[in-house]
Order: C-alpha cells, then structure tokens, then sequence
C-alpha cells in the first residue's frame, strides 16, 4: 500500500490574523514500509499530517493519495482502507462497552446481527479484551481502553492504521503491551508518536520540524536528528 | 473524567422473560409509559404503574442496585419539580407528576437493561425504515440514538469534573465557574465524537 503526498500543504485561517497559518509547507512523500514513524514536538504539524491520510484534514493545496485513492475526492474509499487511532481512546470509543462499540465499526458493512456478533467476538478475543467485552468503557484501564479501541479500527481489517500518538496516556507497562501489539499487525502503520523507544523499532521516521518535514530516513538517525533539534531548541535564548 | 452518572440503566446480560421479550414490545412498553404519564389523573394509579414497573425491572435479574442506580441521577431534581408543583397545584397532582416521571425512567431503564445497544439500534433502524423513501438515512437514526446514548455520561462526568475543580478554587457558587466549562467540554466532546465517527467512516451518506 502506497501513501503518497504530493506538495500537500495545510493553511487554516486564525483568529486576528489577516494571513492563515500554514501548518504543513508542501510535503512531498511516498510512503510504502511497513512501519513508518513520525516524531516531532508538539505542534509541530504530526497530527495535521496523519489526519491528512485519513481525510480528517484537507490539504489546502497539493494532494494526497492512499493506493491511488485522493483523500478528497475518494474520501469513503480510503476511509474503508485506512483506519484511525486517537491518542484518547475516549475521544474514539463512542458506545458504553467495548463489544458495542466493536459492533458499530462492523456495522457500516455487516447487516445481519448474529454475524456482527460474532465477528466483534473474534475481534476482541484477538487482542484478548473478550473478558472486558460488557464492561463500561469507563471501568477500563487506559491500556485497556487503547486496545479497545484498536480492536474496534481492527475489526473491519483496514489495510493501513495511522495512529496518533497512542501511548502519550499510557504507563509503561500499557506503552509496552501496546508496543507487542502494534509489532505483530500485518497492517501497514503510521504513527506519530513522542516515545522514541516506540520510533527505534519502526522501518522509517520522519522528523516533523514547523510543518516541514526535515529528516526523512532510518529509525537510529531520525532519533539523533530529533534530539539535535530539541538541544538546539533548548539553547536557543 | 468520570462517566457514570447514567440515567438509564446499561445493557443487563440475562435470559428473563423480559429479556427474551420481542423488542416491539419492549418499545411500546416505553411509548405507553410516556402515553400514560399524560392520562392518568391519579397519583394512587401512578404508584401502582411504579410498582409494576418496579416488579418488572426486579424480573430481569438486573438487581435493585441498578434500579436505584437509574434513578439516583434524579433524586436532586424530582424533590425540586415535586415541591414547585405542590406550590403550584397542590399535593396529589405533584405526587402524580413526580411518580410519573419515575414510571418513565424506569420503563426506559427496563428497555435499555434487557436489550443489547446493537438490537436496539437494529430496532430504530426497522423502525426509520419507512421514513427511507422520504431521503431519511435509518443507519443515521440509530448512530444518533447511539451517541446520545453515549454524550449523557459524558457530559455528567464533565459536571461532576467541573464541579470538583470549582470547589476547589471556592468557585462553587459561581454558575459561571460551573457553567461555562462544561459548556466548552461538551462543545469539544461534540467535535472530537463527530472525527472519530468520520474517521471510521460512520454516518456517511452512502452505508
């Protein structure tokens, strides 16, 4: 699977700002590892550029494609192709319980109920959350919650997952569960992410520098370059 | 943020009477219920409504836990709207208003504590089927059900969030320190329920 931007730029207009602020400045990429890594600080424009992929965000001009489909123009298309995690699993998980919300995901190419259900149960029993399936979203641990709701993006099997951040809320055991879990998908993966640990063990890392992309290569290097930038950052008066 | 201030009960597994009860049932259960609340003139009739409804609820095998738990979220409002209509038009009428409303949530809490969210929402879809020829979308019907359903605890783990915050600063007789904050989460709870539902492409036009 093939993500491509092509000059994708985002500009959104500001509040006592005659001129937009442009968040993502002409990023041009082909994306076909498996596991591809985006680091960064914040507000650095990661999210703005995994939303893009998904078609959450709209490029105010260029393009941007998954396996040929244009995120504007063939919006539902790449919405069954991709799917999307939110750093906040309450912000995604939209039912009370777990196995509702794995059903509402099914429902949108499932009709008939008994299959819904039996799908949803293979899904969670996949991330071993079959147990926690009628248990309110609110009783959940974090990590539990972040498992549900990539159980949930799972269970209609997109060929391609963006993550944003998915371990910012996480302890360390739940970051390292998460971790296991996301190694042994077969999906194609795009995650921005703060834990470099996490970065180090993906294919290629873009380092996302004020809406530019400005280091596109290997885990190791992506890593270095993004601590130079902090340093930097941090001397700078 | 917490979210159990739910006033209607969760989904119940079981195998009661009530349970297995076809869901056509069970909805108009609920309809007559709210039907009812405007006819009966009784306050004496309404009890007796309560109690059955009560019985039923207890018939499920959902506990009297849960029953009390449907119903604890109105125990602040329903002294407040029961001495206002006393005020207003005397004992029996109040009493009859207040016991009213109780037979609601309780008939409501009957459907959503033996039906599993799903067959529910099967259900109002079955039921906004005929309004399809009208350019009505049912799938869309029942994924508004479905985030209503989730917003109330929501937003009154949002209250009870705010609530907190504000008594900590002293602010707790402030409406505004109160108001105002779970007006904004519940705007951004709103934007942040419509992405996900997009990003999973729920709700479009086509499914």
């Amino acid at each position: 699977m093939a993500i491509s931007f092509r000059k994708a730029t985002v500009a959104v207009d500001v509040d006592n700002h005659p001129e937009p602020k442009t968040l993502l400045h002409g990023v041009t990429l082909e994306l076909t590892e498996r596991r591809i890594g985006v680091i960064g600080a914040n507000g650095s424009g990661k999210s703005t550029l995994l939303r893009l992929v998904n078609g959450l965000v709209q490029p105010s001009a260029g393009a941007v494609a998954v396996d040929g489909d244009d995120t504007v123009r063939a919006v539902r298309a790449v919405r069954r192709n991709v799917g999307f995690v939110f750093t906040d699993p309450l912000s995604q998980l939209v039912m009370p319980t777990g196995r509702e919300d794995v059903e509402l995901s099914l429902r949108r190419s499932i009709r008939n109920g008994a299959e819904r259900r039996r799908l949803a149960e293979a899904a969670l029993e996949r991330f071993g959350l079959l147990g926690l399936a009628d248990q309110s979203i609110y009783e959940l641990s974090g990590g539990e919650r972040q498992l549900m709701a990539l159980a949930a993006v799972l269970a209609v099997n997109p060929s391609v997952l963006v993550l944003d951040e998915p371990s910012t809320l996480l302890d360390l055991r739940n970051r390292e569960l998460l971790r296991r879990t996301l190694a042994g998908l077969e999906q194609q993966i795009l995650m921005s992410t703060h834990d470099l640990e996490l970065a180090l063990d993906m294919d290629r890392v873009l380092v996302i520098e004020a809406g530019r992309v400005v280091f596109d290569g290997g885990p190791a290097a992506a890593v270095d370059r993004y601590r130079t930038l902090c340093a930097e950052g941090l001397a700078a008066p | 943020m917490r979210g159990h201030g739910f006033l209607l009960a969760n989904y119940v597994p079981g195998d009661s009477l009530i349970h297995r009860c076809p869901l056509v049932l069970k909805f108009l259960l609920v309809f007559g219920c709210g039907l009812a609340s405007f006819l009966i003139v009784d306050w004496l009739v309404s009890a007796a409504v309560l109690a059955v409804m009560c019985g039923l609820y207890l018939l499920t095998g959902a506990g009297p836990r849960r029953l009390f738990g449907a119903i604890r979220p109105l125990l602040l409002v329903l002294p407040v709207i029961g001495l206002f209509q006393w005020w207003q038009l005397g004992g029996p009428t109040a009493a009859r208003i207040v016991l009213n409303i109780l037979v609601c949530i309780v008939a409501a809490s009957l459907l959503t504590a033996t039906t599993p969210m799903q067959r529910l929402l099967d259900g109002v879809v079955s039921l906004a089927t005929p309004f399809r020829r009208f350019g009505a979308d049912p799938e869309r019907f029942a994924l508004t059900i479905a985030v209503m359903l989730r917003s109330i605890p929501y937003i009154a783990g949002a209250f009870s969030d705010v609530r907190d915050s504000a008594r900590a600063r002293g602010l707790e007789r402030n409406p505004r320190a109160l108001v105002l904050p779970v007006f904004i989460t519940t705007v951004a709870f709103a934007r942040q329920t419509g992405e996900a539902l997009a990003a999973r492409g729920l709700g479009d036009a086509d499914d």
